[in-house]
């Protein structure tokens, strides 16, 4: 047993903190005051990318030949933590293939990896990959989507309406899931990597939010829209092998404890900033006050633990389902309390919507939401605990 | 590199623990409670087994394997019957308090006839209120409860000293609210002779922290136990045409539950790692030990209530869950003190809060 980060995740936290405090913390504020997302011509991407961020995991050679080797998602969840903790919208906003990357690792073909992500190997300036699943109608219910494709000849023909995809207007291209036929669910699910500027992709918004406003959350419109057929992710060799939604769930499933990592991030932001205030107010010594600051500290402490042993297993190729639904059901109500915690001390100051654990308190909520809302984990974690049916009669 | 693996050796040491919890303790434990004691024969076999030694020094027969070693231990005899686990341990944490304030000589010499009787227990109470009063020597006073009906040596924690008495302690029976497996009774001090008493206010504070360590493995356990016991009645019981367990409401505690005894057992091998490592531990014990008592008012009540009228009765066990976790929540100063531990530190320092141990210096 060991429960400390290792010497080269430590000097990627010091790297996170100086990045953090210098840039991350000051362009959130800005994007949260401005109330937009950081535009992508903003000289902050310049600079990450000059940094040597906003690159692929990718290596070049096909990922199957390192499956045996021991990962680093626990090095790559303390620093997603670490970036939290200065600005979680402004992490989700930093260039790279972003949630995009994870099918094409997993389900895509060389020539695709090949394809869409070598640009992302090098540093010319800043881009983005996206990823989309979410609809209008079907967020939770991932087998619901409607979103379709239909084959004619060598292309794909795109339709349908598509909701909060991190990024997508910005993006070089976007991973988009639909369905070749609704009746089949998830059988029928396909992934495309649709290019930006391809004919009938469209209609970008940009969604307003009540926090994380540092990055954008983008609806938009597949209409008519037409694909190559090499842009079938896997290829349909890959479909007939597997379902596509379990490939959807492969790359959640990866992510689910770095994004309660995350939330670990924002509320021991909250705690630290509600300490402080505490500090000045005089009242840090108060009983009242300091048991509910230890209690958020030992719930965070917690949280911490959940994701590092889920990102443990997954470094190790164990099964993690279980455990990775834990973090990420556990963490987002931590932090929660955390900032709310933070906003009952504060009491009138909080109320002026200036504070930073104001915005903690807006931002950190979607923590409870996204990549499989809280209670997705729970049901998640009961078909392991005890064979939950998926469709209770 | 972080890393939850626990060696072979302390996989072992867990199996065996959870077999002879499940088949000599689980298996009789309405009869423990009823004996109010262990009996001879298991006080036998446990001891042949050195599971109450995990931790001792050599000089005592023990093994020195740890302070992880003993929580896994100790989770494991809980959700036997954490009871029993207490009569099953002669010394119990009354030993840290010895060793850290006393140092190895004190402890064994104090503990050597202890060990060497069978059925002799040492005990240990943290008397914060106080309730002992010590006149030229020796120490008048009433406690109100304690899990033993037999106490060969009475090891008193005050906040910045310790000491040790072995003669004029007086046992009233008592009921007990749970724990029974190990006794129950009212203590009295009349007129005991302090045998042994040190000063210092480390010393105390890092016993007191390892004797919560100590209560809150066994709690992870009752809670380990609880949760499991209710899951699978819960998989059994049918009612609106499936099991309760697949109807969302209950699915979604259950998950709850399960997380709750996983976040308690993390928390407790965190301090326990911390111990090992040579570490400060005294906030991470202390943290350790209030999770596990708000957890166990979570998971243990809700456990009974999966049962629904069944949990109340006393066919099933579950009620005894409840009891045996509430009382555990009670020793060595209870939930409260030991808050006031964990939060010690948030009151006094200045600058970023740390959720890992040496997490200051990682930047």
């Amino acid at each position: 047993m060991d429960l400390r980060p290792d010497d080269a995740t430590r000097e990627r936290l010091a790297q996170a903190r100086t990045l953090g405090r210098e840039l991350i913390r000051p362009v959130g504020l800005e994007a949260d005051r401005l109330g937009r997302p950081t535009p992508p011509d903003h000289p902050f991407f310049e600079q990450l990318v000059r940094l040597g961020l906003g690159r692929t995991r990718w290596t070049g050679e096909p990922p199957k030949k390192r499956a045996a080797v021991v990962g680093n998602a626990r090095g790559m969840l303390c620093v997603a933590e670490e970036l939290s903790y200065w600005d979680r919208g402004v992490a989700v906003s930093f260039p790279g293939p972003g949630l995009g990357e994870p099918p094409l690792l997993s389900m895509g073909t060389d020539e695709q990896r090949e394809r869409f992500l070598t640009p992302f190997r090098g540093s010319d300036r800043p881009r983005w990959g996206s990823f989309a699943m979410t609809e209008p109608g079907a967020g939770s219910d991932v087998a619901g989507i409607r979103a379709s494709a239909r084959r004619d000849g060598d292309t794909w023909i795109l339709d349908g309406d598509k909701s909060f995809a991190a990024n997508a207007s910005r993006a070089d291209w976007i991973v988009v899931w639909v369905t070749v036929d609704a009746s089949l669910g998830r059988e029928g699910h396909r992934a495309f990597v649709v290019e930006q500027g391809t004919p009938g992709l469209g209609g970008f918004h940009v969604e307003r939010k009540m926090g994380l406003k540092a990055y954008e959350s983008t609806s938009f419109t597949l209409r008519e829209c037409r694909v190559p057929a090499a842009n079938l992710i896997g290829g349909e060799e890959h479909y007939a092998r597997r379902a596509g939604f379990k490939g959807a769930m492969q790359s959640f499933n990866a992510t689910r404890p770095t994004i309660a990592a995350m939330a670990v991030g924002i509320g021991r932001s909250a705690l630290d900033e509600a300490a402080a205030f505490a500090r000045e107010a005089g009242v840090l010594r108060d009983v009242r006050v300091r048991d509910r600051l230890e209690r958020v500290r030992r719930r965070l402490r917690v949280a911490r633990l959940l994701c590092w042993r889920a990102a443990w297993l997954a470094d190790h190729r164990q099964p993690n389902v279980m455990e990775a639904s834990m973090s990420k059901a556990f963490a987002p109500t931590a932090a929660f309390e955390a900032a709310s915690l933070g906003m009952e001390l504060l009491g009138m100051e909080g109320g002026r919507g200036d504070h930073l654990i104001e915005k903690l308190f807006r931002d950190v909520k979607a923590m409870d939401i996204v990549e499989g809302t809280g209670q997705i984990q729970r049901l998640l974690m009961a078909r392991k605990l005890v064979g939950l049916p998926r469709d209770p009669a | 590199m972080i890393d939850f693996t626990l060696s072979p050796e302390l996989t072992l040491l867990q199996s065996t623990a959870r077999e002879l919890a499940r088949d000599r303790l689980a298996a009789v434990e309405r009869r423990l409670e009823a004996d109010r004691d262990v009996g001879d024969e298991l006080r036998r076999l446990f001891d042949e087994v050195g599971l109450a030694r995990v931790e001792l020094p050599e000089a005592l027969g023990g093994a020195e394997l740890g302070a992880l070693a003993r929580a896994v231990v100790l989770e494991e005899l809980g959700a036997g019957d954490p009871g029993a686990a207490l009569a099953l341990d002669p010394l119990g944490p009354a030993a840290y308090v010895v060793q850290e304030l006393g140092g190895s000589e004190a402890l064994t010499a104090l503990a050597k006839p202890i060990l060497a009787e069978p059925g002799a227990r040492a005990l240990l109470v943290h008397d914060h209120r106080p309730r002992f009063h010590e006149s030229g020597g020796t120490v008048q006073g009433q406690f109100p409860w304690v899990p033993a009906d037999r106490v060969d040596l009475l090891v008193v924690l005050e906040m910045e000293r310790a000491y040790v008495v072995r003669e004029g302690i007086h046992l009233e029976p008592v009921r007990g609210a749970g724990l029974r497996a190990a006794g129950a009774s009212e203590l009295r001090l009349d007129g005991a002779p302090i045998v042994e008493s040190w000063v210092s206010t480390p010393a105390t504070l890092q016993a007191h922290a390892r004797g919560r360590l100590y209560v809150a493995s066994l709690l992870v356990g009752v809670l380990r136990r609880a949760y499991e016991y209710s899951r699978d009645y819960a998989l059994e019981r049918v009612a609106f045409g499936r099991p309760i367990a697949h109807h969302q409401s209950l699915a979604f505690l259950i998950a709850d539950m399960a997380t709750a005894v996983d976040g308690c057992r993390m928390l407790v091998h965190e301090a326990a790692w911390r111990l090992d490592q040579g570490d400060p531990a005294v906030e991470a014990c202390a943290g350790a030990f209030v999770e596990c008592c708000e957890q166990a008012m979570f998971v243990t009540p809700n456990a009974l209530q999966l049962l629904g009228g069944h949990g109340f009765m006393l066919d099933h066990p579950v009620e005894k869950f409840m009891r045996d976790a509430r009382a555990l929540t009670l020793l060595l100063g209870g939930v409260d003190a030991a808050r006031e531990e964990s939060g010690r530190d948030l009151g006094e320092r200045d600058g970023p809060v740390a959720l890992t141990l040496g997490e200051s210096s990682w930047t």
